[in-house]
């Protein structure tokens, strides 16, 4: 439908985050090789993969999990991600996990993603860590839009969206097929402009350009 | 199902794979720059017209994903190619097909597209068992929209800047429809299909 053309950006551009990215409460850090039992507390629960592409994963599954996240900390090209550890500042306790997929070079597109423990849901902690790796793709990736899709049956995970000051762009109904079900999915977004800049994360985040 | 030998009938229209003798009909609309703004298929020429018409003509298949289905649109009164609707098979393990269609300048306001449109659509859920078919469009093609919302096409997405086109930020529509919200409308308004032995 649309064809992109290439903005001016040298071909070996690269973004890193400044890490640790800290919010309030939280550190966004790059995974280490012993944050696999973390992982895997939430990864290997049913009620987490619900809504997930992945099913529940087995300590082997999150072993290998890990291993490849700890490379994936920087952009340097389409397609490339970054997934973040989640930790609480205070106990230093790995919660979660956040990602940024850096869609399309062209057109300035990158795809937020987020999960967390169950045990810690409700206390805006998505919201914030969410905030953290914003900041970082508007103030220093130059992103244009950045963009998140969940389950449209998923009401945490779009009220973490709306929290966020993201516009919902898509409702699709019954356009595949998901673990056996006909799959519902909602797409919010948000463009550079519309992202208040750190107000927006106000109180909880304190982000500082690179 | 081999549908080559495919030929629906409307009140008006005549949709029919390409022959070879349509050439000149399709080169009187494929390069048009308000046609080609919104076609996948970049041709702005009448050679790369020509090779867009050749793909379409042996577009007359849909067994597999990714197999795509198109069809002229004749008008039955004079026998004149107005344009084209294609119908592209994108899942099938969750039936979904995308529509897809242009017609030239000359032919349009006057209802022709959508009687296309909603023919093949309904091609496609009767003849090809789809569960849903869904259409996208530009932001700015406001013609489409219009056609898409009237034949009882839902919203479904409206991506904001979602991509840059000739160096201005893109929108994009996404309309969709059921088929069980297909055929209930669909009693109101019969379409007849004839097929060519």
């Amino acid at each position: 439908m649309s064809q992109s053309q290439p903005l001016p950006i040298p071909a070996a551009v690269l973004y890193v985050p400044r890490y640790p990215i800290e919010t309030a409460r939280l550190r966004l850090r790059p995974f280490n090789r012993g944050d696999v039992d973390a992982v895997y507390s939430y990864r290997s629960r049913p009620d987490v993969a619900e809504y997930l592409f992945d099913e529940p994963m087995n300590h082997e599954e999150c072993a290998e999990a890990v291993r490849a996240r700890t490379t994936q900390v920087a952009f340097s090209g389409e397609g490339d991600k970054i997934l973040l550890a989640v930790e609480r500042r205070d106990d230093s306790r790995l919660i979660g996990e956040v990602s940024l997929i850096w869609r399309s070079v062209a057109d300035r597109q990158a795809e937020i993603g987020y999960i967390f423990h169950p045990d810690v849901h409700g206390r805006g902690y998505a919201t914030e860590a969410a905030c953290g790796l914003l900041a970082f793709a508007f103030a220093d990736a130059g992103m244009h839009r950045v963009y998140a899709r969940c389950d449209a049956r998923n009401t945490a995970s779009f009220r973490v969206m709306q929290r966020l000051g993201m516009r919902q762009e898509a409702h699709f109904r019954e356009h595949a097929h998901f673990k056996g079900r006909w799959d519902e999915e909602r797409i919010f977004a948000i463009l550079d402009r519309e992202w208040g800049g750190a107000q927006r994360c106000d109180g909880f985040v304190t982000i500082t350009k690179i | 199902m081999a549908i080559s030998d495919q030929t629906i009938k409307t009140e008006r229209l005549i949709l029919r794979p390409f022959e070879k003798s349509d050439l000149d009909g399709v080169l009187s609309y494929y390069s048009l720059p308000d046609v080609q703004r919104y076609l996948d298929w970049k041709a702005r020429d009448k050679s790369e017209a020509k090779a867009a018409f050749e793909s379409m003509r042996k577009q007359t298949r849909l067994t597999r994903p990714g197999e795509v289905l198109t069809l002229a649109i004749v008008r039955k009164s004079d026998g004149k190619v107005m344009g084209h609707v294609s119908l592209r098979y994108t899942d099938s393990t969750a039936a979904q097909g995308e529509i897809r269609f242009a017609i030239g300048p000359l032919f349009r306001n006057k209802g022709y597209a959508s009687e296309a449109v909603k023919a093949v659509v309904t091609l496609g859920f009767e003849e090809f068992r789809l569960h849903r078919v869904y259409a996208r469009t530009a932001g700015q093609n406001e013609a489409s929209a219009r056609l898409l919302k009237r034949l009882g096409m839902r919203l479904e997405a409206h991506y904001r800047e979602h991509a840059l086109f000739q160096g201005e930020w893109d929108e994009e529509l996404h309309f969709a429809v059921l088929d069980r919200e297909w055929s209930r409308g669909a009693k109101v308004h019969e379409i007849t299909r004839h097929k060519v032995a």
